[in-house]
């Protein structure tokens, strides 16, 4: 089962996806990322700035996804290498975000690794490519 | 079209490459004199290429003043679609820039070069951004294909003092078909596999090019430190330099083919970025394009001011690497 999102949805998230703009609490500053309705710092503020994210951060955690546990959006790019890899990325700025780890090292990933944000396809559906970041070691 | 010129450059190169020894060993034999090529990962497509070069290119560029657009591929991911507002997004640029598309043949780069120098007189911001990313694609495993890789790159172009100040250009066109052509909704370039046709098609056009520009700059070939050819075809690239009086020294330089692959309308640009990372003083580089059925477009470029450090040198991206098999090759282009 896939998580369907549609086109006019992503589109409005496109800045994020795209370009990694972030959103600081009016209130504490704290970066959000991604967007929220509620300060994810001090749970109250709700008025936010956007302030571009340098897409540089360090692997928090990680986990290889067999090609059996694909969703079907990622089902394609499992058959073609039979695993990917997923992170959990700490950011400079702060925020801890999921993305997929694109050309990962032969000598393995560690926590900690240093990795910057890269442009790349994520998935199509519908014909229609749904392009975003992905995480590659610096 | 004078007074204006390169004030940044950046490209990217794929991190995949597929050696030549596994065309010998799969095909038993390799139709392109290359060492190895740069192919497209299977989340990699020439948008995503051009996003990254072109932010290599604008890093020390404020974006706000960047009033014009340009991409050139020969293999955009749609056949209709207006795909500048992709980048426009992803790199942060203003909605309100002029752009440009360009595709059709391997001459799409200079086309969209040009294009770029001209919307920059009718915009008020102070730069224009080109930005040439393609990846050739032929679903048959015959020749041109051997030699078809990826890489993308993109310049940042303003009037007054430049890096590398344009200087003049030279065209020329004639009708040579069966050349180098894909019809509508065919994922397979064809070509009438006629060497002796092909070679005067390209002697012919990319000879009044050179000679063109040389005559209207009232130079010769000695003048200039570097000649960047169009890299479809090494031996050919070669032997026209040399029936044009130019040296073998002269071409070694901005020469990538044999590391990055036929790289569509972008591999003459890449050769003219690895070719800035050493330039100094008063030097003037040529650049000759080809597009076959045929056209050519020749331009000259003088060095001036030191260009800005990239985040990446051409070295360290050529070096960042991971080579593939045959089988996973054909798996990443969805024909396995």
């Amino acid at each position: 089962m896939g998580a369907h999102i549609s086109v006019p949805m992503y589109r409005r998230t496109i800045s994020h996806r795209y370009r990694l703009t972030g959103m600081k609490c009016a209130g504490c500053q704290g970066v959000n990322f991604p967007p929220k309705a509620v300060c994810s710092h001090c749970l109250c503020g709700t008025e936010f700035e956007d302030v571009p994210l340098s897409g540089r951060g360090l692997v928090y955690s990680y986990t290889v996804i067999a090609g059996g546990g694909a969703p079907p959006e990622f089902s394609g790019e499992a058959r073609c290498r039979g695993s990917y890899t997923v992170v959990l990325v700490e950011l400079e700025e702060g925020p801890r975000i999921v993305s997929q780890l694109a050309n990962p090292p032969e000598n393995g990933i560690w926590i900690g690794m240093p990795v910057r944000a890269v442009f790349r396809k994520i998935y199509e559906e519908e014909k229609v490519i749904r392009y975003g970041f992905k995480f590659t070691p610096l | 079209m004078m007074g204006k010129g390169i004030v940044s450059c950046g490209y990217y190169i794929p991190y995949l490459r597929i050696r030549r020894e596994e065309y010998m060993a799969a095909l038993g034999g390799c139709a392109a004199d290359m060492e190895e090529k740069a192919v497209l990962d299977i989340d990699e497509d020439v948008i995503t290429m051009a996003v990254e070069a072109a932010r290599n290119a604008a890093e020390n560029v404020d974006k706000g003043r960047i009033g014009a657009l340009v991409l050139a591929s020969t293999n955009f991911p749609y056949q209709e679609k207006y795909l500048a507002g992709t980048l426009v997004e992803a790199l942060g640029l203003s909605g309100g820039l002029l752009t440009s598309h360009h595709s059709g043949s391997a001459l799409a780069g200079a086309e969209a070069f040009l294009a770029a120098m001209g919307l920059l007189d009718q915009t008020d911001q102070e730069y224009a951004l080109a930005v040439i990313s393609d990846a050739p694609s032929s679903r048959s495993p015959e020749g041109l294909e051997h030699g078809f890789g990826a890489a993308a790159c993109a310049f940042v172009l303003a009037g007054g003092d430049a890096a590398l100040s344009f200087e003049g250009v030279s065209a020329q066109s004639g009708e040579f078909m069966g050349l180098r052509f894909r019809p509508p909704a065919d994922g397979i370039v064809r070509d009438i596999g006629v060497p002796a046709y092909s070679s005067m098609s390209y002697i012919d056009t990319v000879a009044g090019a050179v000679s063109g520009v040389l005559e209207k700059l009232g130079r010769s070939p000695g003048h200039y430190r570097h000649l960047i050819m169009p890299q479809a075809d090494l031996r050919a690239d070669q032997a026209l330099a040399k029936k044009l009086g130019f040296s073998e020294e002269q071409l070694r330089e901005g020469t990538v083919f044999r590391m990055v692959g036929d790289a569509g309308c972008c591999t003459p640009f890449l050769g003219l970025c690895k070719t800035l990372e050493g330039t100094g003083g008063d030097e003037k580089t040529l650049v000759c394009t080809y597009g076959a059925g045929s056209g050519s477009i020749a331009m000259s470029f003088r060095s001036g001011a030191p260009l800005p450090a990239g985040r990446t040198t051409f070295s360290s991206q050529l070096g960042n690497k991971k080579n593939i098999s045959y089988i996973q090759y054909l798996k990443l282009k969805k024909i396995l």
